[in-house]
């Protein structure tokens, strides 16, 4: 069965019509004598069961539901929304016509109804025996049918309509058409059909649309489809009733009442809990419960009713779901399930049975992920795993032999489980800044908040590397450190030179030799200690990066072409993180300012620019473009010209400070230049909040970009080629006072700059405000100085290790700046977006470039010769090579050989493995391209569903006027007849 | 450790663990959160598992929670019966669900729910007004708020039915990448 259902939804898909198979279905029954008898309309009976259908509600509790998000049927799942409200009208209805029809019809009806839509599947106890509703009898019928269907040769008829399937494919229960006059089977016919039925689309189908949510008439809207669901109980009760809406549950009370009404309601129960005062959604239960004088108690009727009625269900408590109170929420669960039914009994049903049978087979990790992705209940749930766990240790013992085994490896891994959950809680802990990130999203949101994340996860990254470098390179230098003569004045913790020359910090200190502690302790060649650390540490990186910028984008562009921006997301994107006071008000004063806009922007669409302004705007993009980058070139070629001459001021000028030249420089560049192409702003209105960041962005990374480069050049060109003694050691300490005066501007400006913006705000020029936290030059300022750690770990390994200490520090300063000097931004900003931006420029420009500069320092350069680990040696890479040659000489290392000198020496290697990348990068091109093409055709299918079922309901509506008043006699025979003429709507359709 | 020892016992711990995002120690931090709430109400000792409820008043003074618009309605929408009053498993439940970890269509599923003011399954027209309004505190006027109904409605309805499923609320939510992170609350 659960094989039947699977295929339905995740095989057949689009190309598999449904259409084409309900007619087979047709087809197929077509020689019954119900159906010869039943008119034409008649069949159409299945209308509602296409409504609520069960095949999404399979689809929802189906395991896969995680993984097929993206999938075209997921959605179709939504459909099962009309499944409760099957249910809950059937509380209304046996209970207005046990209190308007005392001698109530309602008993036989009562049992069969409710249970039909309470235990869809379990419905095997003996009341529906005579009607098709046992599940097994669905599904193999429906097997059959679908395997007939398969075989048909209509099958591949291309039947247009989407909407018709349901109708005809119902026809299949021509037994029940034939009764169409006997309210109770004809009902459960619908259910069995409504079972069987595959077809995802109900969400199209009219369902109760109008009777609930819409103004316009529920009588109208609803009725034609109450037939499906009510039609085991007297169906001619119910139409017409006059106090039809009134009597309506929970949900439905609340939206189809008048605004009156609800008002009504609402001030009876708000003088009676205050805390619902507001709530209009205030549910029903309560209502209820404090209306107690209220006249029309037919809701009050109905839902005692509802309540014995829900207990009488075997094995369901009378609490949870089935609690009036709580009709109204229980009726979204469907959407997932099997909502009626308790946590305890859940997994009994056959929705559950389905999802505990495809859960067994799956590791224990896919199904605590399965079990946790489903929104039920936390006992449910809990349920549901001891069920499969139960039922998984069950399965090996069939199998003697491997009983022991399974075992064995249950506990491995029960214990892999515990161990794993352990390390996650160790790793969690040592994530600090929990609270400190709460208060700070709490107040300004996840926009700036994802800028501290970023910081922390920059964090992370240099306390991986420090840890690396740390382990495997200062720790083994340590032992055999010799005495450092030099003086320490304090003067050096800005310029790194002097005392720190002769530290591990530096790249000279490190030995070349292997080192050896006693004769027979294992030796530990630095050279390649140093070479594979650094490289490991940058290959670690590269991964991390690399995952972290592809689960990023994943998130965020699921697809980049749908992006619009659009009034919906501002309404249904409200960021839940704001928790503080004032901040929650400010963000609701910035929306309706926002939504303001949207909606002046939607009213006067698009604004024709007069020449005058185009050649304006056009004007000042320009003016501004060409001074930002001219004004990066002159900084780009004041850097060269300083760093061109800094080795001859170097040599002139032997104080201390002179050193420091380059840095500041360069620092109040960076301070100084992207203060003023935010200024820009005021000269190029750009519409669009999101362009004028993105262009900030673009300027701002093409000048620190620039600015590394032209250092890196006059470094790896100028530095290493001057002959100097030990250059890797000065490239390092320059990098080390970049570094450091980067980090000393960031905090004067936090410290000067920000706290006098905001003195200059409150108290002289009241109209500039509070400051906005610029999130793109905060965080362009931490990938620069990511960059340079990057490329400085190698000459200076200690560099992770002071960053990470300048990022602990930064945190606790922005921290506090942003909470004294800073106020909310006012516009919304795309922050997880952003966050994918800052990561991709991390990855590329920035880490892109470390890796380029570093592989030229060690394919290229020539190690000084008197210092470090690679002294003497014609290239860094050098080392490596000798390495290899002298494992060589060992028979037992010729593996590592052969990988080396066919593998990652080899050209040949690398060039087949860049095709066959190419190769896939192709394939997988073309299947998205497949992929896109098939988003739109399904895109297309739901709009064309939805005309399709409005199309219905106008003649749904214009049937029922035509027979209202061609036969206004008998009130019954009206009903009838128009709970038959909607489905031959659907039916002639 | 001993004190946590007796809270729980560590089938239970286990169980919560595989049903929720949280680590042992989240959950125990919530549990307190949960017990500080009522602590004349909630046991110490869940060993049993008494069916202990925390009224709703005691759950929306949770900082967490109250400021937050939406407030009653997320409480309603995770309490079992809907009215409010959270056992733990239901407290556990919704911050679970509006964790870090959760996956998005978790999320947006109980987004929904949180936005279907009036439980039909559907966000109509009303619900709508009903976010609007609680969205900017009543700042627009009556006009402005059917006029953003009406847009919203048009933008996301894929079917044109004038009200929007739990899909056409995914497929709007796809498009909208922050709600991932907005959907949150830390605790």
């Amino acid at each position: 069965m659960s094989a039947y259902y699977r295929n339905n939804g995740y095989e057949e898909d689009p190309e598999y019509s449904d259409s084409s198979r309900s007619r087979n279905y047709t087809q197929g029954y077509l020689k019954t004598r119900d159906y010869s008898d039943s008119p034409g309309p008649l069949n159409n009976s299945d209308y509602p069961s296409t409504r609520r259908n069960p095949y999404s509600e399979d689809s929802r509790t189906s395991p896969d539901y995680p993984g097929f998000l993206a999938e075209p049927d997921y959605p179709g799942s939504q459909s099962d929304p009309d499944y409760p409200r099957i249910r809950s009208n059937p509380y209304s209805e046996d209970s207005r016509r046990s209190s308007d029809y005392p001698k109530s019809l309602a008993e036989p009806d009562y049992i069969g109804s409710g249970s039909n839509p309470y235990r869809p599947g379990s419905s095997r106890e003996p009341d529906y025996s005579e009607s098709q509703r046992s599940p097994d009898f669905a599904g193999s019928r429906s097997s059959g049918n679908y395997a007939r269907s398969r075989t048909n040769p209509d099958f591949l008829d291309p039947m247009g309509e989407p909407d018709y399937p349901g109708a005809q494919r119902n026809s299949h229960h021509p037994g029940l058409r034939a009764n169409s006059n006997h309210p109770g089977s004809r009902g459960n016919s619908e259910y069995a059909g409504s079972r069987i039925s595959p077809y995802r689309d109900s969400r199209e189908q009219p369902d109760y649309p109008g009777a609930e949510n819409e103004a316009n008439s529920p009588n109208i809207f609803g009725e034609p489809d109450y037939p499906g669901a009510e039609n085991n109980r007297n169906p001619s009760n119910f139409w017409g009733e006059p106090d039809y809406p009134d009597a309506e549950d929970g949900p439905d009370y609340g939206s189809s009442e008048t605004p009156e009404m609800t008002r009504e309601f609402l001030s009876r129960t708000s003088s009676i809990r205050p805390s619902f005062r507001h709530g209009d959604d205030g549910p029903l239960g309560i209502l209820e419960r404090e209306n107690e004088g209220y006249p029309g108690s037919i809701e009050m009727n109905s839902m005692e009713m509802a309540n014995p009625y829900g207990r009488s269900v075997p094995g369901a408590p009378g609490t949870g779901y089935v609690n009036p109170a709580f009709v109204g929420e229980s009726s979204l669960g469907p959407a997932y399930g099997d909502p009626p039914l308790s946590g305890y009994d859940w997994h009994k049903s056959p929705e559950g049975q389905k999802l505990i049978a495809s859960l067994i087979p799956m590791t224990s990790r896919d199904r605590i992920k399965a079990i946790r992705n489903q929104p039920r209940t936390m006992e449910e749930k809990r349920n549901l795993r001891t069920v499969v766990d139960r039922e998984k240790s069950k399965q090996p013992r069939g199998l003697l032999e491997l009983r022991c085994c399974a075992r064995c490896l249950n506990s491995v891994s029960l214990a892999y489980r515990r161990s794993k959950n352990s390390l996650s809680e160790l790793l969690n802990s040592v994530s600090p800044w929990q609270k400190t990130l709460k208060v700070i999203g709490g107040k300004f949101g996840t926009s700036v908040l994802s800028y501290f994340n970023f910081l922390r996860w920059l964090l992370k990254f240099n306390i991986f590397s420090f840890i690396v470098t740390f382990s495997f390179l200062i720790i083994p230098q340590l032992t055999m450190a010799e005495k450092n003569t030099l003086q320490f004045t304090g003067w050096e913790l800005l310029t790194g030179a002097g005392y720190f020359r002769d530290t591990v910090m530096y790249y000279g200190f490190y030995t070349n030799s292997t080192i050896r502690h006693g004769p027979s302790g294992a030796s530990y060649n630095m050279q390649l200690a140093y070479i594979f650390t650094i490289g490991a540490c940058l290959i670690v990186c590269f991964f991390s990066l690399l995952f972290s910028m592809a689960r990023y984008f994943r998130n965020n562009f699921i697809n980049p072409h749908i992006y619009s921006r659009g009034i919906a997301k501002l309404i249904f994107c409200w960021d839940f993180t704001v928790t503080h006071e004032k901040a929650v008000k400010l963000r609701q004063k910035n929306l309706s300012t926002e939504i303001r806009e949207n909606l002046s922007e939607i009213r006067q669409e698009s604004i024709k620019l007069t020449l005058h302004q185009w050649l304006l705007r056009s004007s000042a993009y320009l003016a501004a473009w060409v001074v930002s980058t001219g004004v990066a070139v002159a900084c780009c070629v004041a850097v060269y010209y300083l760093a061109d001459n800094n080795l001859q001021f170097l040599k002139s000028h032997r104080n201390a400070g002179a050193v420091l030249l380059l840095p500041l420089v360069v620092s109040c560049i960076n301070l100084a230049v992207p203060r003023f192409y935010s200024a820009f702003r005021l000269v190029e209105h750009y519409e669009v909040p999101r362009h004028e960041v993105y262009i900030l962005l673009i300027r701002n990374i093409f000048l620190k970009i620039s600015i590394i480069g032209i250092l890196c050049y006059y470094w790896l060109n100028m530095v290493a080629l001057a002959g100097e003694e030990c250059w890797e050691t000065f490239i390092g300490q320059e990098i080390y006072r970049l570094l450091l005066m980067d980090f000393v501007f960031s905090l004067a400006d936090s410290f000067l700059g920000e706290f006098l913006r905001r003195i200059i705000g409150m108290r002289f020029f009241t109209s500039l405000g509070l400051q906005e936290f610029d999130i793109a030059r905060n965080v362009l300022e931490l990938i620069y100085a990511q960059t340079l750690v990057w490329i400085g770990t190698f000459f200076c390994p200690l560099l992770p290790f002071i960053q990470m200490i300048a990022l602990f520090i930064m945190f606790y300063v922005k921290n506090i700046s942003l909470i004294v000097n800073f106020q909310p931004a006012s516009k919304a900003w795309r922050a997880s977006q952003m966050m994918t931006v800052f990561i991709f420029l991390l990855f590329f420009p920035s880490f892109a470039g470390v890796l380029c500069i570093q592989a030229i320092t060690i394919w290229r350069l020539k190690p000084s010769a008197d210092c470090g680990p690679f002294r003497g040696l014609p290239l860094f890479i050098q080392a490596i090579y000798s390495w290899i040659d002298t494992l060589s000489k060992r028979p037992s290392y010729l593996w590592v050989v052969w990988i080396y000198r066919h593998l990652i020496g080899s050209v040949h290697f690398f060039f087949i493995l860049t095709l066959i990348v190419l190769i896939i990068t192709y394939l997988y091109w073309q299947i998205t391209e497949g992929r896109k093409i098939m988003i739109r055709l399904l895109h297309e299918q739901i709009i064309n569903e939805g005309k399709d079922k409005m199309f219905l309901i106008e003649k749904l509506i214009k049937l029922q006027d035509a027979e209202r008043r061609a036969s206004p006699s008998s009130f019954t025979q009206e009903r009838r007849d128009v709970e038959v003429r909607p489905e031959a709507a659907w039916g002639s359709l | 450790m001993g004190n946590k020892q007796t809270v729980f016992t560590q089938e239970q711990l286990e169980a919560y663990q595989d049903c929720t995002f949280f680590t042992r120690k989240e959950i125990m931090r919530l549990f307190y959160r949960y017990q500080d709430l009522a602590p004349q109400l909630v046991p110490l000792d869940y060993t049993s598992c008494p069916n202990v409820k925390v009224p709703y008043e005691l759950i929306g003074s949770m900082p967490e929670l109250k400021d937050n618009p939406f407030r009653q309605r997320i409480v309603q929408v995770f309490s079992e019966d809907g009215d409010g009053h959270m056992t733990l498993d239901n407290f556990l439940d919704m911050f679970s669900v509006m964790s870090e970890m959760a996956p998005r269509d978790l999320k947006a599923y109980y987004a929904f729910k949180i936005y279907d003011f009036n439980d039909d399954n559907y966000i109509c027209a009303w619900d709508l007004e009903q976010t609007v309004t609680r969205l900017t505190r009543g700042e627009l006027s009556a006009e402005e708020v059917s006029l953003v109904c009406e847009k919203v409605l048009d933008e996301a309805d894929g079917d044109h039915d004038g009200r929007l499923t739990l899909e056409d609320f995914q497929n709007m939510i796809l498009r909208a990448p922050d709600f991932l992170s907005t959907f949150h609350i830390r605790i």
